[in-house]
């Protein structure tokens, strides 16, 4: 025996149960309330289109609200609640609104509160307090999910006697063969039927295609047919809310199919009766499930109502286990055929049914047109059956009608996909016209949908299916209308006035059964969902405690604040040491690319804007590079290592982009060239030092003269080799020094100790960018934002004007380089401090001109500065404007200068 | 409860060779002073002393002494130094084709992916570069970057792989 | 998630490729500034069969040609692009 509780009562259960059969066992036959009105609602189905019995299971993290009774096996200890029930289930407050059903018809939110958003708010509170499923959980799921690949030649989908067959089939063909079956046990209709009783077949069958290499999953729906054949398995390792014994509740599987075999069945239909919903309303194939897998049998006088042959089983099962059969309702006239022995009503159709303490009392049907009732406890109701199609519809493929069946069967598909047994060939039933009243008689039980609803959409002008699906609801929520859809479209078939197969269909669409949020994110669940790039120096950087920037994937220190520093001290007094002394940060993050053979100058030269072949051996300079329609996309350096060997640095942010593009170009532009371009951003930690300080520092590195301003060395540092590049960002004499990020460790801490005995800092991120605004020069994202030409930024003296470069033609364009364009302007405070991101205008009311890209402060001398774009702001230095951001309540009186704030000449770069 | 154990090899030296001209003369003359023929493409070569991974159509990862090389290649093409670049990690016991499996997108539980065999891919969101040692061994060649992130997702779920 | 035969590694997961442009918006280094901007914005983009360029940017890092109905995801064809490979 398996103990478990529901709403706080210990039960009992035996192994195997789902949570449905073990209440079932337990007598409970009330096990939640129905999402609008409320009312008392048991279990229906034994299958996952369950639309009533839905309960949260477990606690805290492990919550799962709206998890169907019938699909979660019970385990030691579980805990279930039922739902949308206050203060509890068989006494619920919310039920009144059952009486007032009438206001609440389809439509009825549209209808009633209506008015400003403001008044929404309000109304959706209640709304949500009053309507709706389980709460969703409030702590964090404790659990991790997995995902994998997995790849064969048959997936097939459903272990019942046509999947297994053809999985059989093709594992001993020799093909790699995955089977899945959402029940824990395969089998399906045989279990239910009793056919294969005690199991010897589906066991020898499984053995079989495991000893052929088949693999075999169970617990496991295909909830997704994606593109050229590939399918979404979600498994579950441990039922809801159960401890997983390695920690991984669920695995999301991606197979990739050479073919697919769907053997995913049928689900019966209700039928539409008054009162169809209460407890005691159970399909007939469900009850067959209870009977013969679980040994429970659901009620002691049972009706049938069926338009099939197949709900004949159930009666018999049920006599079998000694309950009363009452009365079949056959829907279909009287056959010429021997006794069933059973008391069977033809041309008998349910009209409705009564109820006591939730309980089932007696069933109302009209027999030959006459009105005739029954004690009951029980109705097993067969409407027909419609078969699975889902995963077909979601692979893009089509429908044909069975008018036997009067159901949807798979036709053709552009995927390699094949749908065989019951979900191919459904079972012929008679086409039962619902005569009940409308009001009480439920189609979509989950949200509460009934004919008259329908009606209703039909009468207010709703004509396609899929405005019926928004307008009533229909449809939706955890059974996405599995058993709703069919009785919707017979009825808007009715109204139209044409056949079932004109009146259209509602899309398909994954996942198709609920899949948990926890699943979709996989291991990144834990975390901020894609992986940190670390850097080389990680350790070192994080034995300081810095603050953290993430900046792309990457994470920077931003500034290393001392003691109580905040980050604008921190970055300051670092910023300070750079102006006044030395300091030193790391780079490591640049783009590079080392570009080497006979050709490396001349491709060069169509990446960048700039000249490149000119530049002596040992010698670099600053480049950009434009986007084919001219405009600038990133920039950086470029240094001639060797003869036929260059360094080409370009943005952190860009770096991704800037490998696509170099390959592109090679590939496509220029293929003819003799070149190799790779990517060595991992390859090199970069450590700067900057400062007036810094070639000191250097020299004492390196025991020798340091490189003068724009040219590089190899040297050596701690043993190591490294590769020296004397440029600047920061205004101030400064190198970059690139080394093998496996030995970046000594490098760096000689950097430190040299540094430290200057008496300088380690400056971050925050530092360095007020370093750049106040010496004017540009970040890629910032000032380069995609929009400006190279002469919007001053940069069009620096072209080639040999040409020849990407984005020379689209630069040739006369508007690109007109005056009155959005141009680079430097921004000085008049008044308050300028905001970042702050749009510039002359007054108030009047259209921005510009914005402000960067902001900081003079680092020495104080003073709020910053760089912007100004409509023809080139023509603009000396004119004051207003730098306005209305969302922070920020401005400032600003005016418009050149955008070098420090060391106009450049004298600091020279010994 | 596993049956692969992951663990991160010392750094090495890792060069990048690209031929751009002459393809068959360098394969010759590569064959002639390497006793070993340039991999195809999905393949690897050598020994311990040199080894060449080949994971493009006209670029080969290099394991080893690449000092006869440069000389060898002349103007038809060039060798990169990248191992700082690259973490290696090795999976070893059966489960590593399992393992792959988990948040990637290549077949590596394909038999066909054997010894020898080389393979570029992503595994959980990271460009991943393998290498079949053996049937119990392959070396995954990792971004530096990333190095921290993959052995951790690779630890956590060696410890439910069978599941 | 759709599959792609590279033409050097074999069926492979499109998450292993990056999408570049369609052929006919390839602007070549010479070509006159209207005849850029016309291929590479005003091209004619058809409901149905193109030709896209994408690269195996995450596997074998080549370039190639797919030719795909936009439609169906139907693939016709594959071209490998750049220098001849090694055999």
């Amino acid at each position: 025996m398996i103990n478990f509780s529901f709403d706080g009562k210990t039960y009992q259960a035996e192994k195997g149960d789902t949570l449905a059969a073990a209440l079932l066992r337990n007598g409970i036959g009330l096990v939640g309330r129905s999402f609008k009105y409320h009312r008392p609602r048991g279990i229906m189905t034994a299958g996952v289109e369950e639309p009533n019995a839905l309960v949260t299971i477990g606690d805290g993290g492990r919550t799962e609200p709206n998890t169907r009774a019938t699909d979660v096996f019970v385990y030691e200890g579980l805990v279930a609640k039922s739902q949308n029930r206050w203060p509890n289930l068989s006494f619920d407050i919310g039920a009144v609104l059952g009486l007032a059903a009438p206001a609440l018809s389809a439509g009825f939110y549209y209808k009633t509160f209506f008015g400003s958003a403001k008044r929404w708010m309000f109304y959706e509170y209640f709304i949500r307090k009053a309507a709706g499923l389980g709460n969703a959980p409030t702590k964090t799921d404790p659990d991790l999910f997995s995902q994998r690949a997995a790849f064969c030649d048959v997936l097939v989908v459903g272990a019942g006697p046509a999947g297994l067959s053809a999985a059989l089939e093709a594992a001993e063909a020799g093909k790699r063969v995955i089977l899945v079956e959402q029940d824990n046990i395969l089998g399906a209709s045989l279990i239910r039927d009793g056919q294969d009783r005690d199991g010897a077949w589906v066991e020898s069958t499984q053995a079989r295609i495991r000893a052929a290499g088949g693999r075999i999953l169970t617990r496991t729906t295909a909830s997704g047919y994606w593109e050229h054949d590939l399918v979404t398995l979600t498994q579950r390792i441990a039922e809801p809310g159960q401890i997983p014994p390695h920690g991984v509740a669920q695995r999301l599987w991606h197979v990739r199919a050479g073919q697919v075999i769907l053997a995913t069945g049928s689900i019966e239909r209700p039928m539409a009766f008054a009162h169809n919903d209460r407890p005691g309303v159970m399909l007939s194939q469900a009850v067959r499930t209870y009977l013969n897998r679980f040994g429970v049998v659901p009620g002691k006088r049972v009706v049938i109502a069926t338009n099939n042959d197949d709900a004949y089983k159930t009666a018999y099962a049920l006599k079998a286990a000694g309950a009363e059969i009452v009365a079949v309702l056959d829907a279909r006239p009287a056959p010429a055929g021997a006794d069933s022995g059973l008391p069977v009503y033809h041309n008998a159709v349910p009209l409705s049914t009564k109820g006591a303490r939730h309980c089932l009392k007696s069933v109302t049907a009209r027999v030959s047109g006459l009105t005739q009732s029954w004690d009951a406890d029980l109705i097993a109701v067969s409407g027909g059956f419609t078969p699975v199609v889902h995963l077909h519809m979601q692979a893009g493929g089509t429908l044909d009608w069975n008018d036997a069946a009067q159901a949807f069967v798979p036709a053709t598909s552009r995927q390699n996909v094949t749908t065989i047994g019951g979900a191919a060939n459904p079972e012929p039933v008679f086409n039962v016209v619902p005569v009940s009243t409308p009001k009480k008689s439920f189609i979509d039980f989950q949200n509460d949908v009934t004919l008259s609803d329908v009606d209703l959409a039909w009468a207010e002008g709703y004509r396609s299916v899929e405005h019926l699906k928004r307008y009533t609801t229909l449809g939706m929520a955890t059974d996405q209308g599995k058993l709703s859809n069919m009785a919707a479209l017979g009825r808007l078939a009715e109204k139209q006035g044409v056949a079932i197969p004109e009146a259209g269909l509602t899309t398909f669409r994954p996942p198709y059964t609920p899949v948990t949020m926890g699943l979709l994110a996989g291991a990144g669940a834990k975390d901020a969902g894609a992986h940190v790039r670390r850097l080389a120096l990680y350790d070192v950087h994080a034995a300081k405690n810095p603050i953290w920037q993430p900046l792309g994937y990457w994470f920077r220190p931003r500034a290393y604040p001392v003691g109580s520093e905040t980050l604008a001290q921190a970055a300051m007094r670092e910023a300070k040491a750079v102006r006044s002394n030395v300091g030193m940060t790391d780079v490591s993050t640049l783009a590079k690319f080392e570009v080497s053979g006979p050709d490396a100058a001349a491709f060069l030269e169509i990446i960048c804007a700039t000249t490149v072949g000119k530049l002596a051996v040992g010698r670099g300079r600053y480049t950009f590079m434009l986007r084919e329609d001219g405009f600038v996309f990133d920039d950086g350096t470029v240094w001639r290592l060797d003869e036929n060997r260059y360094l080409l640095t370009s943005s952190t942010g860009g770096a991704d982009r800037m490998a696509t593009h170099i390959s592109y170009v090679r590939q496509f532009l220029c293929p003819h060239l003799r070149v190799s371009a790779v990517n060595v951003q991992e390859h090199y930690a970069g450590i700067a030092v900057a400062g007036p300080q810094a070639k000191a520092t250097l020299a004492a590195l390196i025991g020798e003269e340091p490189p003068r301003h724009m040219s590089t060395v190899l040297a050596m540092i701690s043993g190591v080799p490294v590769i020296i590049l004397a440029a600047s960002y920061s205004g101030e004499r400064a190198f970059e020094i690139y080394v093998e990020a496996s030995h970046a460790g000594p490098v760096w801490a000689a950097c430190e100790t040299e540094v430290a005995k200057q008496g300088g800092a380690l400056y971050g991120l925050e530092a360095m960018e007020f370093l750049r605004i106040e010496k004017g020069h540009l970040v890629v994202g910032g000032e380069v934002d995609g929009r400006m030409t190279p002469h919007d930024l001053a940069l069009d003296k620096m072209l080639n004007k040999a040409g020849g470069y990407v984005g020379a033609s689209g630069l040739s364009r006369p508007a690109l380089s007109e005056a009155g364009r959005r141009q680079l302007v430097g921004l000085e405070a008049i008044e308050g401090n300028i905001p970042e991101g702050a749009m510039l205008v002359t007054g108030e009311g009047a259209s921005p001109q510009g914005h402000v890209s960067a902001a900081a402060f003079r680092i020495l001398d104080g003073g709020s500065i910053a760089l912007g774009q100004l409509t023809d702001g080139f023509a603009r230095h000396g004119e004051e404007l207003i730098a306005t951001s209305p969302t922070r309540g920020q401005m400032a009186r600003v005016r418009v200068v050149a955008p070098h704030f420090y060391d106009t000449a450049g004298e600091r770069y020279r010994d | 409860m596993t049956d692969v154990t992951i663990t991160m090899l010392p750094a090495a030296p890792l060069h990048t060779l690209e031929i751009w001209g002459n393809p068959a003369s360098v394969a010759k003359r590569f064959k002639e002073a390497a006793g070993f023929s340039l991999p195809a493409m999905g393949r690897s070569d050598g020994n311990d002393a040199l080894r060449l991974i080949r994971y493009e159509p006209t670029v080969w990862l290099v394991e080893g002494d690449v000092s006869a090389l440069p000389g060898l290649l002349a103007d038809d093409g060039a060798l990169t130094a990248i191992g700082g670049s690259v973490v290696r990690v090795q999976l070893s016991g059966k489960g590593w084709r399992t393992l792959l499996m988990e948040g990637g997108v290549f077949d590596a539980e394909n038999p066909n992916f054997a010894a020898g065999c080389s393979a570029a891919t992503i595994i959980d969101h990271v460009n991943v570069r393998l290498h079949v040692v053996d049937d119990d061994i392959c070396h995954a060649y990792v971004p530096l970057s990333y190095s921290e992130a993959m052995i951790h997702f690779w630890k956590t779920a060696a410890l439910s792989l069978t599941l | 998630m759709m599959q792609f035969t590279c033409p050097h590694c074999g069926p492979r997961d499109q998450a292993e490729f990056i999408y570049e442009r369609t052929v006919d918006a390839v602007v070549s280094l010479d070509a006159a500034p209207e005849e850029a901007m016309k291929s590479l914005f005003t091209r004619t983009n058809p409901r149905g069969v193109d030709d896209e360029i994408w690269r195996h940017t995450y596997g074998c890092r080549a370039w190639m040609v797919i030719t795909r109905n936009r439609v169906t995801n139907e693939i016709s064809a594959t071209r490998a692009v750049g220098p001849e490979a090694l055999p």
